[in-house]
Parts: structure tokens; C-alpha cells; sequence
């Protein structure tokens, strides 16, 4: 019990340095790219700021600090809970993000459901019989992972709004709305999660288990079947915190395309216009989503597979 | 990158099944070809990479321009293939990055004591934390956009997979039967390592640098299309299939051509690859 | 055409005018004409959903900062005291007439009496006084605005109708400045609210209110029934047909327009150059051509140092580049060649082509004149060890693809003189700190606004001087003492011929010494499914408009 406590007390003490880094990596990586917040805070294109105007954004928010002091003043607004105001937009970033989180987290987790079928589909069709499917659905696995998420989406609008007219583009409104961004998200990732599958179905089937399941009469099918969701769940529990990453960097680019209020699109144009407050703000919230995952998927995966629990890992 | 993560719990027996011979000759004759592309481009090609002619813009595959022309009414073939020296010159120098990065980090934190192992924890998670993207696009706006800061960047982004797959094999290794029998018999932790560890951790590794070279390309080729990739005008395959797809309506040869040869050099190299390994698959 | 930019103005806007009249769709000079549709009585009700590749706005008030894609979206709920003609002729518009003083430091302008703000208000002489300081305010954080009204020191009010403007020296730009919807005149009771909450939903006079903010989803404006104050070009009076607009903003230019193609919405902006020559080929989608006013798109030469402090050099680079090809190939017929530093919508600019012309042995010549005699392996050329490069960083948020597809070009033909043209593209933060950093040889900037004054803003040597900000607007750092002069005295001249004659004199300083490359007018293209009529853009900075616009069946 006592060890239980220490490990946890542990966890959450990394979890705090995993945050603090993570806020502090991205304050002064965004502080020492090139580019005036002010500037940007002021109009942009075919605009011409006036010294007065930036004079007192600067001010207002506190950019004429040196950096350390606007680094601390930072921090402090962190620890008590707040995020700070966003400079372009003029709000909360709490509010921001509040606003955006949804449009995302429904997308990820879609996508991952999406993946996760599509994985299992081809994770069978490799492991079945015949050389030629087998190298076939490799192929397909192979061809899926490497398709950049950018040319996907164009082709899916080319061909599923605009020539067959059954799904809309960028209707945000509509449930059919999610479908491309979904199956765009989820292909490339299927790609992956069917190698890595069938790696784990292979062994499967080369364990006595399976042969004296086939002994016993069972048809292969039902084996593969069988043993490809079970051995689907434990990599499924570890990649869950790694998910969150890819998802977050997928959704930058598939939010954008399909013109989806959310996250990615809100992480990119505060990088842009070295909007600091939502950048971390977006970061810092991705980091904790991280956290919080590896945390409940180590537990998980302790439950899942005793092996590990002989293992005292931090 | 971090997908690669999730190779971390593919073993190496799982990894060198056998593929048909006859794709892996087809992958070596590709590999072949590749080496011709990156060596001497001009052989291969009826025209310079940045021969423009405006008024043969967007024109179709023809005999004349196999893989049709682009907005600028250069030769798509002959830009694909003088573009293939920079592209996989991205995808292994950014895959070599992630992994020595990756190896060096889950070196330390798979062979070294309890007190490396958490440090090194720590610091993947924090550079896990961070969205991926989010990483190359910092890199790219401090140091300008360009073939090596998108090299650089997408190599940092992967690092963090990398080393938590070797830390993940390593440890397995580490707490294998075999090395557990080697310990017994009073071998040396260095002798071990070198003898038993290491090459054992190999062949995952190499499995997982072919996959990584596709995997970079298509990842700067993303860079690209939020306007941050390849510096114009040079031939690159993932700036390309960014460019393209603009006139994806319009022209598709603009963006197939080399989408495929990403698609074509992540086949080849990973069934060589695994070619490769399952050979070496009998040293454990 | 090409050295009268007046007559294809007018051919522009006479066919626009003809359109919006016959309730057919708008047609673009030099393109494909669209068969105008028979005429068709407007139908009241629908809502309109209008797509935006432009950046969202941080803030609807475009008071606050001032660009374009305030304007676009503001130009549907604020309106300004003037506003243009077809012909750019100055128009009444929430002002009925207004006169200047002889010595030109004061202008009373009468504003219409039965105007109210959506928020009940009334227009009157005290709100543009309440507007014209809330500009003027640093709080305001104003930029476009501010500078319009850079000569305006007060505003007095004579009576509940009539306003005093006080100058603090002439200005014969004085109308057009307060024609941009970056002066629009907006209710002094929503100013009052503060920035936070006025930036969420101006109040204006205009066609429609905005309902809801929905932000990085879309805006929605509502119809505002009491509407009756158009401006005097207007297709009709009273309320806007429409019930209402949805607002959109979708950055990624194919998959705008896939949505227009599936009928999701109804216009779009800043359509490329390929999916309009699509479009209006096979007549599913109606295009409007509408230039920005202001400068055209050019390629800035920065002449405070070397290489291009020397004027051979310049023109050597110019001479070298090769665009026309480019242009017709890339843009496929939706853009003319400019040979003019001002927009071909401005009366006042003046083109030379002669100057312009591609002639790559005068592009050596020049060169081997210059010094720029020795070339290294790789073909360019050297001076005293040193290369001839040429810094040019380019914002993928403002060209278009096209454009950079173009700068390639330039890119290559200008190596065959020896000149190596290293593009870097960045996102709009990175090119603001490239350009304030003086790290450029070549840069295009688009700059919008009504009238030549515009060049002075461009060209004029006080703009060479960075605020300690580094923003500076004269790119080509071009520092010619004459042309301040000429710049200035056209600025403040009431005398028309004399103000057409001193900048026509001025564009031939600045096309003659090789400061600038011009491309075409600052491209500004919309796409309507054939359903929306009656839609039109402003004379004044080409935003478009809905008030007379209603969706047929």
C-alpha cells in the first residue's frame, strides 16, 4: 500500500515537471522566433501600426518586460490556474480553448474508432491465407500509412463532394460533415495500427494456445478472430497516450482543410501570429491530456498483463 | 513520427516473416533505381529539374513528358527524379537524427540504472508531450524554412518514438532468458551488452529505420503544405505533392507521380528491410 | 489597355454596371462574357452563405488595426460618410454634400438626418466627431484608420447635422480616405461599451447587424429591416432582400471552393486563378473580377544598398525577369500584365511598358557595366568574390500560389543574367521580421488604398525611416528628394489637373529609376453560384456587397 502511495505521489510529481517543462520549453522557443506579437496584434497585411498603438499594446500586455520578468509573471499566472488572455482574439484563453476543445476531441476520437476498425479489418486480411493477399494487404497497409493527411483530404473532396456530391466538404453543421475529416484522420493511422497488429496476431498463432485451438477443431477464422481483438487490446492501451500527439499534429492540417473550428486550427494560427498565451495554452492542455493518459494506461496495462506488475517501474 | 511508437512492442521474430522473394526483388530492382536517381540524375532524364516553360504548363503525360508538366511547364518525371537525392536525403538524414537521438536516449534509459531510466522517462514524456507538429513548426519559423531546418525538425519529432521503441526492446532484452543465462555464468555487463544486447536490438531497429525514411518525406511534405517545406525551386517530392495539389482538379499527374514514389520507396525499403532482418532473424 | 488605365476601368466597371441593372450576373473585361440572364424580379428572403479565404478577423471593429479582412466583413454592417461611383467619382453616402474651406484646413460635411445606428441611435454631427476621435485615440490601437486621418486635427460640431472637420494642412485625399471602410462611422453608444465588447459586434447603419460570432466558425448577420441608407449608386432602396448571411472562413482555397461546387455555399473569395477559368468555362459559377484599389502588385527592389543601389543593376534585374508567360500560363486569362505602380482602378496611374520589356542581353550588358563581370561554378554572377544575390522572402498567407509558382519563374529567368533569387517562404510573422529587419533585396507587398496618395505612403522617403517598431512602408527605400516634393505638393493641391499632372511625374520617377516590378493589379477575384443576384463589389476597396443581392430559385 505504502509503495502504491510513494508511486503515485511520484507519478504526480513527474506529471508537474512534465508540465513545467513543457510550458517553459515553449515560452521561450515561441519568444526567440523571429516576428513582433505587437505587430501582429495590430492588423497585418497593408496596416501600418502607429508607434502610440504600439507603444500601448505593448503596455497593455506587458511585452516591454525583459523576458525573465514576462517568464515569471507567467508562471504565476499558471500556478494559479490561469491561462492569461489571448493577444489576437482579445479573450480569455481558457474561453478560447473551451470554445474549440469539443470540434476536436469528438474528431479524435472518431478517428481513433475509425482506425481502430479499419486496423483490424486488414490486420485479417494479412494474416489470411494466400501468399498473394497476404502481400497485397500489406501493400495497402503500407500505402495507407505513408499517405500525407493534405493530398488525402483533397482527394476525398475531389471525389466524394465534388463528383459524387454524397458528403459536403466543409458543412460543420451537418453529421455527414465528419465523415472526411474522420476518414482522413483515420487512414494513415490505420495503416500503422494494422502492421502493428498483425506483428502481434503472427506470434498469436504461433503459440501453443492457438495450435491446440486448431487441434481441438476450431476454424481459423474464428482464431484469427478471436485473438486479433485480444491482442489488439493491450498495444491499444499503450498507444493511447501516444495518440493524443498525433491526433493534435493530424488535426492542425485536417482542420484547416476542412474548415473545422477546433484545436489544430487554433494551435496554428496562434503560431503564427506568435499568439504566446494560446500556444501554451494549447500545449499545456495536449501535455496534460498526455499526462493523464500515460497515467491511466499504465495502470491499465497493469491490470491487463500481470507480467508487468513483478516490474516496479517510476 | 511518433507513430513508430507503437512499433515498440513488434519483436524481432514478428518483424522477419518472410515476404515473396519476388517482391523483394522488385524492391531491390526499385532500391537500384533510387541509387541511380540519387547518383546520376541526368542519365535518367530528358531534362534539367528547373527547366521552365511557361507555355507548356499543366500539360498531361505524353511520350514527350511521361509524367506530364507542372505550373511552370517543367517535366514532372525528370523533376521526380532529381528530386530523389534531396527527398531521401530528408527522409535518412531526419530518420538517422530521430534514431541516434532516440538510441541514445533509450540507451541510457534501458541499459542504465533506475535513476537514468526515470530521468530519461521524464525528459520522452516531455518532449512526447509536445505535439509533433507543433515541434517542426518552431524549429522551422526560428531558423527559417528550408531543406535542412525541415530535416532537423522532423528529426526532433521523432525522436521521442524512438528511443521509447529501443527502451522498450532493450528492456525486453535486458530481462530475456538468454541474457538472464549469461549473467548467471558470470559474463561482464559490458561483455553482455556488446555480445548479447546489441545485436539483438539491432534488427528492430533496422526494421524501423526503413519504415522511418517514408514516414520522414511524408512528414516534410506536410511542412510544405503549411507553406514551411522545401526551399523553390527545388525538386523535392514532398513540396511537389504540397504544390500540386492545387491544381488537384485540374492536373493530376502534378501530384500522383510523386505521391507514388513516397508510397513506392516506404514499400521497397520496408520489405528490404524486412528481407534483411529475417535473414539475421536466427541470431537470438 | 496597357497605357490607358482608365478606359479599362471604365469598360470594368460600364459592364458591372450593365449586369447589376439587368439583375444578370458580373462580368470581367478581357474574359470569357458570361450570356447576361434575362431579368428576373428580386425575391425576398434566404440566407446567404459567403465563404472567406481571408484570415478571420480578431476583432470586427476595423477601427481597431484595419485590414482587408475587416473590411470585407465590415463592409456588411457599417457604412462610411462618402463612398465611390463606377467611375471613381466621390459619391454621397451617410454625408449629403460637404464643401472645403479656399485654403482647404476646413470641411463641412451635412450628413443625412433620418439615419439611425441599429442600436437606435441617431446619426448625427457628434457620433462622426465621437467616430473620428475613437480613431484618432492610441487606445483605439487603430492603424489604417489612424493614417487616413492623418491630417485631421479635430471635428466640430456646427449642428445636430453638420460636421467641421479642422486639417492641419490641405488634403486632396481627404474624400477618399473617408470613403474606406476603415473610417466607417459607427454608433457612439457601441464604442462606449469598449473595445472588448465592440470588437464582438460593431453597431453601424448598414444592410445588416451582426447576430453572432462564432469564432474560426462563421459570423452571422442578420437583416436590418430599418435599412434605408445606401449609398447613392445603389441598385435599390430600403431593406436588404436577403433575411440574412452566414459568414464563413474556410483558409484552404480547394476545399472553398469544393463547397461552392456542392452547392454548401454561395460565394467565395479569393478564388484561384485555375477554378475560375473552370468555373466560368463551363457557366456553372458566376465570377467577379474586382481589382483592389491602390498600388498594383509589384516586386519591391530595395535601393538602399548593394547590388540594387545601383540603378543597372535594377534595371538589369527587370530586364531579366521574365513575367508574361508566366502570367498567362498561371493565371490562366484572370489577370492583366500591369506596367503601372498604381491599381489599373485608379484614374490617376500611368504605365509604361517600354520600361519593362524582357531583353536579356541588355540584362548582361548592364551587369558586365555594373561590375558584375565574373561568374562563379554555378553560373552567377560575382563582384569583388562577393555573389549577386538577391533576398526575397515571400508570405505564404498573402501569395497565392499562382504568385509563387510566378516568383519561381522570375526566379529562373533571372539566373540565365547571372542572378541567384533565394525565396524564402514564411508565414506573415516571419516576413513582417524579415522586412523590418532589412533582410531583402525583392519583396512584394500589396497595399490598399483609395487613391494615388497611396504612392506617398509607398514611395515617399520619410516612409524609409523605421518606427522604433521597424515598420516601414517604403520597401524599395526609394529616397529621391523631387519626387517627396512632388508626392507632398499632390497630396495637398485642391487643383485637379495640377494633382494628376505632379503624380504622373511622380510614377515616372519611380517606374523610370527601376524601383519596382510591376506584376498585375492586386488580384481580387469572386466565385457566385448562379442562384445569388444583384451582388456587387464596392467602387471603394472592392469588398463586396449584399444589399442588393437576393438567391433566385
Amino acid at each position: 500500500m505504502g509503495s502504491a502511495v510513494r508511486r503515485t505521489l511520484g507519478r504526480l510529481a513527474g506529471a508537474l515537471f512534465v508540465l513545467w517543462a513543457v510550458a517553459t520549453l515553449t515560452f521561450f522557443a515561441i519568444h526567440l522566433v523571429p516576428g513582433d506579437p505587437a505587430q501582429a496584434i495590430l492588423g497585418g497585411p497593408g496596416s501600418q501600426a502607429s508607434q502610440e498603438a504600439l507603444d500601448r499594446v505593448r503596455a497593455d500586455y506587458g511585452l516591454d518586460q525583459p523576458l525573465l520578468v514576462q517568464y515569471f509573471a507567467m508562471l504565476g499566472r499558471l500556478v494559479t490556474g490561469n491561462l492569461g488572455d489571448s493577444y489576437a482574439l482579445r479573450m480569455p484563453v481558457a474561453e478560447l480553448i473551451g470554445g474549440q476543445l469539443a470540434g476536436t476531441v469528438v474528431l479524435a476520437l472518431l478517428a481513433l474508432l475509425v482506425a481502430w476498425l479499419l486496423a483490424i479489418g486488414l490486420a485479417l486480411w494479412s494474416t489470411g491465407p494466400g501468399r498473394a493477399s497476404r502481400a497485397v494487404a500489406q501493400g495497402v497497409e503500407l500505402t495507407a500509412a505513408s499517405l500525407p493527411q493534405f493530398w488525402l483530404a483533397t482527394v476525398l473532396i475531389a471525389v466524394f463532394s465534388t463528383a459524387l456530391g454524397w458528403l459536403p466538404a466543409v458543412s460543420t453543421g451537418t453529421p455527414t460533415g465528419i465523415v472526411l475529416p474522420v476518414v482522413t484522420l483515420a487512414v494513415p493511422l490505420a495503416g500503422f495500427l494494422a502492421q502493428l497488429m498483425r506483428e502481434h496476431l503472427l506470434i498469436a498463432l504461433e503459440q501453443p494456445f492457438a495450435l491446440s485451438a486448431r487441434a481441438r477443431g476450431e476454424s481459423a477464422t474464428g482464431i484469427r478472430l478471436r485473438h486479433a481483438l485480444r491482442h489488439a487490446a493491450l498495444p491499444g492501451i499503450n498507444l493511447s497516450g501516444w495518440a493524443v500527439g498525433y491526433l493534435i499534429s493530424g488535426a492542425v492540417v485536417v482542420e484547416t482543410i476542412f474548415a473545422r473550428p477546433g484545436l489544430g486550427r487554433t494551435l496554428l494560427r496562434a503560431v503564427e501570429l506568435r499568439d504566446v498565451p494560446v500556444v501554451l495554452g494549447v500545449v499545456l492542455l495536449v501535455a496534460l491530456v498526455y499526462v493523464v493518459m500515460t497515467f491511466v494506461t499504465d495502470a491499465l496495462s497493469r491490470v491487463a498483463d500481470p507480467r508487468l506488475r513483478q516490474e516496479a517501474r517510476p | 513520427m511518433s507513430e513508430l511508437e507503437v512499433r515498440s512492442t513488434v519483436t524481432v521474430e514478428a518483424a522477419a516473416r518472410p515476404l515473396p522473394r519476388f517482391g523483394t526483388v522488385l524492391a531491390g530492382l526499385f532500391v537500384v533505381f533510387l541509387a541511380v536517381a540519387v547518383i546520376w540524375p541526368g542519365l535518367i532524364t530528358p531534362y534539367g529539374p528547373d527547366a521552365i516553360a511557361p507555355r507548356d504548363a499543366f500539360q498531361p503525360p505524353s511520350a514527350e513528358h511521361w509524367f506530364g508538366t507542372d505550373e511552370s511547364g517543367r517535366d514532372i518525371y525528370s523533376r521526380v527524379i532529381w528530386g530523389t537525392a534531396t527527398s531521401l536525403l530528408i527522409g535518412v538524414t531526419a530518420t538517422a537524427i530521430g534514431l541516434s537521438l532516440g538510441l541514445l536516449l533509450g540507451a541510457i534509459g534501458g541499459l542504465g540504472g533506475r535513476a537514468l531510466d526515470f530521468a530519461v522517462g521524464r525528459v520522452n514524456e516531455v518532449l512526447f508531450a509536445f505535439p509533433g507538429l507543433l515541434l517542426a513548426l518552431l524549429v522551422i519559423v526560428l531558423y527559417g524554412p528550408g531543406p535542412v531546418t525541415a530535416t532537423i525538425a522532423v528529426g526532433l519529432s521523432t525522436a521521442p518514438g524512438y528511443a521509447r521503441i529501443i527502451q522498450g526492446e532493450l528492456r525486453g532484452i535486458r530481462s530475456s532468458g538468454f541474457v538472464e543465462a549469461a549473467r548467471v555464468l558470470g559474463h561482464s555487463s559490458s561483455g553482455i551488452i556488446r555480445r548479447h544486447i546489441l545485436p539483438n536490438a539491432l534488427a528492430p531497429i533496422a526494421v524501423l529505420a526503413t519504415l522511418g525514411v517514408g514516414q520522414a518525406i511524408v512528414w516534410a511534405s506536410a511542412l510544405s503544405y503549411l507553406g514551411l517545406g522545401a526551399q523553390p525551386p527545388a525538386p523535392e517530392w514532398g513540396a511537389m505533392l504540397s504544390a500540386g495539389r492545387t491544381y488537384i482538379t485540374t492536373a493530376w499527374w502534378m501530384t500522383v507521380f510523386p505521391g507514388l514514389m513516397i508510397v513506392l520507396t516506404t514499400i521497397a525499403t520496408t520489405v528490404l528491410g524486412r528481407a534483411i532482418t529475417s535473414r539475421r532473424g536466427g541470431a537470438r | 489597355m496597357r497605357s490607358a488605365p482608365a478606359s479599362v476601368r471604365m469598360n470594368r466597371r460600364l459592364l458591372t454596371l450593365l449586369a447589376a441593372a439587368s439583375g444578370a450576373t458580373l462580368l470581367l473585361s478581357g474574359c470569357t462574357a458570361a450570356a447576361p440572364e434575362a431579368a428576373s424580379t428580386p425575391t425576398a428572403g434566404g440566407t446567404l452563405v459567403y465563404a472567406s479565404g481571408d484570415a478571420e478577423p480578431d476583432c470586427l471593429d476595423p477601427h481597431v488595426g484595419g485590414n482587408y479582412p475587416q473590411a470585407l466583413v465590415a463592409g456588411q454592417f457599417l457604412e462610411s460618410l462618402v463612398s465611390l461611383d463606377d467611375d471613381g467619382a466621390i459619391i454621397p453616402w451617410l454625408a449629403t454634400e460637404w464643401t472645403a474651406s479656399d485654403d482647404g484646413l476646413t470641411w463641412d460635411f451635412t450628413l443625412r438626418d433620418d439615419v439611425a445606428f441599429t442600436d437606435g441611435t441617431p446619426l448625427n454631427a457628434e457620433a462622426v466627431k465621437v467616430n473620428v476621435e475613437h480613431l484618432k485615440d492610441p487606445d483605439t490601437q487603430s492603424s489604417t484608420g489612424y493614417l487616413a486621418l492623418g491630417k485631421v486635427e479635430s471635428v466640430e460640431v456646427v449642428d445636430d447635422t453638420r460636421a467641421r472637420f479642422h486639417l492641419s494642412t490641405p488634403d486632396s485625399a481627404l474624400l477618399e480616405s473617408l470613403a474606406q471602410p476603415w473610417v466607417a462611422i459607427e454608433s457612439p453608444a457601441g464604442i462606449a461599451r469598449g473595445m472588448d465588447e465592440n470588437c464582438l459586434a460593431p453597431i453601424g447603419t448598414g444592410p445588416f447587424v451582426v447576430e453572432e460570432w462564432v469564432q474560426q466558425d462563421h459570423l452571422t448577420l442578420m437583416r436590418n429591416d430599418d435599412y434605408d441608407s445606401a449609398p447613392a449608386d445603389a441598385a435599390h432602396e430600403g431593406a436588404p432582400y436577403l433575411e440574412g448571411i452566414e459568414w464563413r472562413f474556410i483558409p484552404d482555397s480547394a476545399s472553398r471552393y469544393a463547397a461552392l461546387q456542392s452547392g454548401e455555399v454561395d460565394v467565395i473569395d479569393n478564388a484561384q486563378p485555375d477554378t475560375i477559368a473552370q468555373a466560368t468555362k463551363n457557366g456553372s459559377l458566376v465570377e467577379i473580377d474586382a481589382p483592389r484599389p491602390g498600388a498594383s502588385n509589384r516586386i519591391e527592389l530595395n535601393s538602399s544598398r548593394a547590388p540594387f543601389d545601383d540603378v543597372r543593376v535594377r534595371e538589369a534585374f527587370i530586364r531579366a525577369a521574365d513575367v508574361n508567360d508566366g502570367i498567362d500560363s498561371l493565371f490562366f486569362g484572370t489577370a492583366t500584365r500591369s506596367y503601372s505602380v498604381l491599381s489599373s482602378v485608379e484614374p490617376l496611374g500611368y504605365s509604361d511598358e517600354k520600361l519593362f520589356t524582357t531583353d536579356l542581353d541588355a540584362a548582361n550588358s548592364l551587369l558586365d557595366d555594373a561590375g558584375w563581370t565574373t561568374r562563379d561554378s554555378d553560373g552567377y554572377r560575382t563582384k569583388d568574390g562577393k555573389r549577386l544575390t538577391l533576398r526575397f522572402p515571400v508570405s505564404t498567407n498573402q501569395s497565392i500560389p499562382a504568385e509563387q509558382s510566378l516568383f519561381e519563374q522570375i526566379q529562373a529567368t533571372a539566373k540565365e543574367a547571372g542572378f541567384e533569387v533565394v525565396i524564402s517562404p514564411l508565414d506573415i510573422s516571419g516576413w513582417y521580421g524579415a522586412l523590418f529587419s532589412d533582410s531583402y533585396e525583392l519583396v512584394s507587398a500589396p497595399y490598399t488604398k483609395i487613391g494615388p496618395d497611396v504612392l506617398r505612403t509607398l514611395y515617399d522617403s520619410a516612409g524609409i525611416t523605421p518606427a522604433p517598431s521597424g515598420y516601414f512602408a517604403n520597401l524599395a527605400q526609394l529616397n529621391d528628394p523631387e519626387l517627396d516634393e512632388l508626392l507632398r505638393s499632390a497630396a495637398s493641391t485642391s487643383d485637379t489637373d495640377e494633382r494628376a499632372s505632379l503624380y504622373e511625374q511622380a510614377q515616372k520617377i519611380i517606374l523610370g529609376g527601376f524601383y519596382a516590378l510591376p506584376l498585375y493589379d492586386q488580384q481580387n477575384h469572386f466565385l457566385l453560384s448562379t442562384s445569388v443576384k444583384g451582388a456587387r463589389a464596392m467602387p471603394t476597396v472592392s469588398t463586396p456587397t449584399f444589399a442588393d443581392a437576393w438567391l433566385a430559385e
